[in-house]
């Protein structure tokens, strides 16, 4: 999982429950009342959420002929994260001409990194052109996922005991979508407002208002910029600073996109070279090799061209290797916290108190409001909502130690399921819609088998997944993210559970070929 | 004092924070400072904040140098506690009428090099050098001038005050000689030597060159103040005791050498050491203030104030 901006921590999750989004209150689809009944018929496919994942699965099950399938979706709108995202200065770190799907080009980003709007409305678009609003069911927020051995089917219950069922289910709620309040000592007791950065309050004004930001990851770093134009000073409390590229952002000219709408080669061409150029990155990125020495030089440069003060380039240089956490880009982080009304604080937090933030150094710093940009709760050895498969066996407790699957997409003992950005599948220098469409057409695959051989279970032999994962670590321990630094990728014990230790080009072919013989089929 | 679990240090460290709101900074007592005492307090206070500062500065060196996480992070605490420490100073002063409005007492010439030097050449330092240096520091200077400052003092504010920086540095000491130990556990000969090379290094040779004079004129200082000259050197034999109490402590060669760097400091017979040093320091005295470059801006962190409103 990468581009959807804010991330980080690595919050550790116990409660296998979701959280709502909010103001849900009124579905815009049609709302299946769906009593709890055994004998609710059941559709193709269940898909769980509505964002770039669940709308791409329908998408691509529409295109292999396949319609007959459901979208439940916990909010009132689509869109998933980049619903939930839209803090100011909300976009995507990687080029949008790759952040989209090539099934469904965009000749009219305004920019070589859209903002969170513009990514929401190309969402909106994709449901307006591949009619999928008939299908989404909102406000159906799913409590448990369980398969019935004898009926081969997956049971969708909600929390308001609404009953969906499928013959294969597809879990797509995404792995960035539920987010809290750190854990710090006394946040209860700050008796100003509190924001989430992705559960922006829209309503508060930050004009002359002394603002706290806690976190400096990828949200953080958008945020700040725009705070700082409106607030009348803000503290950036930091806790480890990450290592800053610049961002080549630029204005789409209005030829480009003439050609691109009248060649939709040349777009294709555009997103091709994207693509090796971000391919290339995973030298840097993901193994430690001399280009990932070039790669902190690049960054040091940055750091060094926009940050004059020796101890601010202290504060701000990171000491793990790049690539061990997301790396960031941004043009305008640095400059914002040298703003007059901008400091950077790096003495680590004690508290909060009633009144602001209280660091080791004995000073209260006190603040009207605290924006917490610290990321979302990634599940690393749980699931969103309790998952039972063949049996009776719960995911959850079988993943305690960290979650498993094979190719990322299917866990044996739970047959005719598929996980969209499931373990193992998350890139560091790449799209996540590239992944992405590699998991869809490989579900696709799948589904297409269960529905034509007409299947009861297609699961995945247990030694087969156990000969994947192992193979998966070992290329995992050689990679710069368990190199030694904590970041959400890793559990608490180290164990990565959330990255693809490859080229993306390698993930596309470990998804291209869908081996019968590694599955057991009933 | 045995070798400690840094885990469950850093857990305590993290669970028993103060702030300086917790202390109540017009409380009264301030009129128990004497007409005499002022001025040399004033002085001596300043001496005091800076080599709390300092000492910050060597744990922010001592953090990017840390083998381990935990380790890591306990300094990163220590770094900002020292910083701690300086601020509650600093708010003394400000009580006792010894501060102008929001200035920063000036540091004294030697400190001033001390602080150019951590400024450029600590985070380069190897953490074995810092590791021994900074507990040595602590314990003669911190330990030798607390004690003094708490017998000549009444006002209960600053003993209020001196209860937590000293627990705070408890904690540092405990840390400090436990990593010494760890340092010189299992070293062979050829291991010791190697830890001793950077005695080559000209950077450490110049820190060397800004370290012993500091601690002549700080000598020179409290016992101008009053302050008998016997406890500052108990305090520095504490240092040989507490860190020699182990093979492995007495197997680490820095603590050999800042061992007996400290009975030359000590012994004021010793004119070898002390005709040369003494020398720097008129020496230093004698640079003006415009040839050194201006402070860091890390200097400007340091502040009286219990709360930060912008």
């Amino acid at each position: 999982m990468t581009e959807p901006t804010a991330k980080k921590k690595p919050a550790p999750r116990k409660a296998a429950t979701r959280k709502r989004a909010p103001a849900a209150k009124k579905a815009t689809a049609a709302r299946k009342p769906a009593r709890k009944t055994p004998s609710v018929k059941p559709v193709s496919v269940l898909i769980v959420g509505a964002g770039f994942a669940g709308l791409g699965m329908a998408i691509r099950l529409k295109q292999a002929g396949i319609n007959d399938f459901v979208i439940l979706e916990r909010g009132n709108a689509v869109g998933g994260t980049w619903r939930d995202n839209q803090y100011p200065g909300a976009a995507c770190d990687i080029p949008s001409n790759l952040y989209s799907y090539s099934f469904a080009p965009n000749p009219d980003w305004s920019r070589s990194f859209s903002g969170s709007q513009e990514i929401l409305g190309y969402i909106h678009h994709l449901v307006a052109e591949f009619d999928l609003e008939k299908h989404i069911r909102f406000e159906q927020n799913v409590a448990e996922l369980s398969f019935d051995d004898k009926t081969g089917v997956w049971t969708a219950t909600t929390d308001k005991k609404a009953v969906f069922a499928g013959r294969a289910a597809v879990m797509a709620q995404g792995p960035l979508s539920n987010c809290s309040f750190p854990a710090i000592t006394g946040i209860d007791d700050f008796q100003g407002h509190k924001i989430h950065s992705a559960r922006w309050d829209h309503d508060y004004d930050f004009s002359g208002k002394r603002v706290a930001v806690i976190g400096t990851g990828a949200s953080g770093i958008q945020i700040i910029p725009e705070l700082v134009k409106t607030a009348a000073h803000v503290k950036v409390f930091q806790r480890t600073p990450g290592w800053v590229l610049p961002r080549p952002d630029f204005a789409t000219p209005a030829w480009n996109k003439a050609l691109f709408r009248k060649l939709p080669a040349s777009q294709q061409a555009m997103r091709n070279l994207l693509y090796w150029t971000h391919e290339s990155m995973a030298l840097a990125v993901i193994w430690n090799s001399p280009l990932t020495r070039i790669a902190e030089r690049v960054a040091r440069l940055h750091l060094r061209r926009q940050v004059k003060d020796r101890w601010l380039r202290r504060q701000l240089t990171p000491d793990f290797t790049i690539g061990c956490k997301r790396v960031l880009v941004s043009n305008d982080y640095y400059p914002a916290l040298q703003k007059d009304n901008a400091k950077l604080i790096t003495w680590p937090i004690a508290r909060i108190s009633e009144k602001g933030v209280r660091t080791v150094e004995g000073i209260e710093h006190q603040v009207d409001c605290i924006v917490f940009a610290t990321g979302f709760d990634v599940s690393h050895s749980g699931t969103p909502f309790p998952v039972k498969g063949r049996g009776g066996r719960v995911l959850g407790d079988e993943w305690q130690g960290g979650a498993q699957a094979y190719k990322s997409i299917n866990v044996s003992g739970y047959p005719n399921l598929f996980m969209t950005f499931g373990p193992n599948s998350g890139p560091g220098h790449n799209s996540a819609l590239v992944y992405m469409e590699s998991q869809l057409d490989y579900a696709v695959k799948g589904i297409n088998k269960i529905l034509q051989d007409n299947l009861k279970m297609l699961d995945v032999k247990e030694y087969v997944q156990r000969r994947h994962n192992k193979e998966m670590q070992k290329r995992l321990a050689r990679t710069n993210w368990n190199s030694g630094c904590k970041s959400w990728y890793l559990t608490e014990d180290g164990f990565n559970a959330t990255m693809y230790p490859g080229f993306a080009t390698q993930y596309a072919a470990q998804m291209a070929e869908f081996e019968e013989r590694d599955y057991e089929t009933v | 004092m045995a070798s400690i679990d840094l885990d469950k240090m850093l857990t305590k460290i993290k669970s028993t924070q103060w702030a300086l709101s917790d202390i109540d900074w017009d409380a009264p007592g301030a009129e128990l400072i004497t007409d005499e005492q002022w001025p040399k307090l004033k002085e001596f206070m300043a001496d005091l904040m800076w080599i709390e500062h300092v000492g910050a500065r060597a744990f922010a060196a001592l953090a990017k140098k840390a083998p381990d996480d935990t380790l890591r992070q306990i300094y990163t605490y220590f770094h900002a506690e020292e910083q701690r420490h300086a601020n509650a100073e600093m708010a003394l002063m400000k009580r006792w009428g010894m501060l102008e409005g929001d200035e920063i007492p000036e540091p004294n010439i030697n400190l001033r090099i001390v602080i150019e030097w951590l400024d450029r050449f600590a985070d380069e330092m190897p953490l074995y050098v810092l590791g021994t240096v900074v507990p040595m520091l602590e314990i003669a200077l911190d330990g030798a001038l607390c004690t003094f400052l708490l017998d000549t003092v009444k006002d209960p504010v600053c003993h209020q005050a001196f209860e937590r920086i000293n627990d705070d540095e408890s904690r540092h000491l405990g840390v400090g000689f436990t990593v010494m130990e760890m340092q010189g556990r299992g070293k062979t000969f050829i291991g010791a030597t190697k830890m001793l090379a950077p005695l080559m290094d000209p950077r450490l040779i110049l820190g060397i060159a800004s370290y012993a004079p500091l601690l002549n004129k700080m000598r020179d200082n409290v016992i101008a103040m009053g302050l008998p000259e016997e406890k500052l050197y108990k305090a520095m034999k504490k240092f040989e005791r507490i860190g020699g109490r182990t093979e492995d402590g007495r197997r680490n060669p820095w603590f050999q050498i800042i061992k007996y760097h400290g009975r030359f400091v000590t012994n004021r017979s010793q004119k070898v050491y002390h005709v040369p040093v003494d020398g720097l320091v008129k020496l230093t005295n004698m640079v003006p203030r415009r040839a050194l470059p201006a402070v860091p801006s890390w200097v400007k962190e340091l502040t009286w104030q219990p709360t930060a409103t912008h």
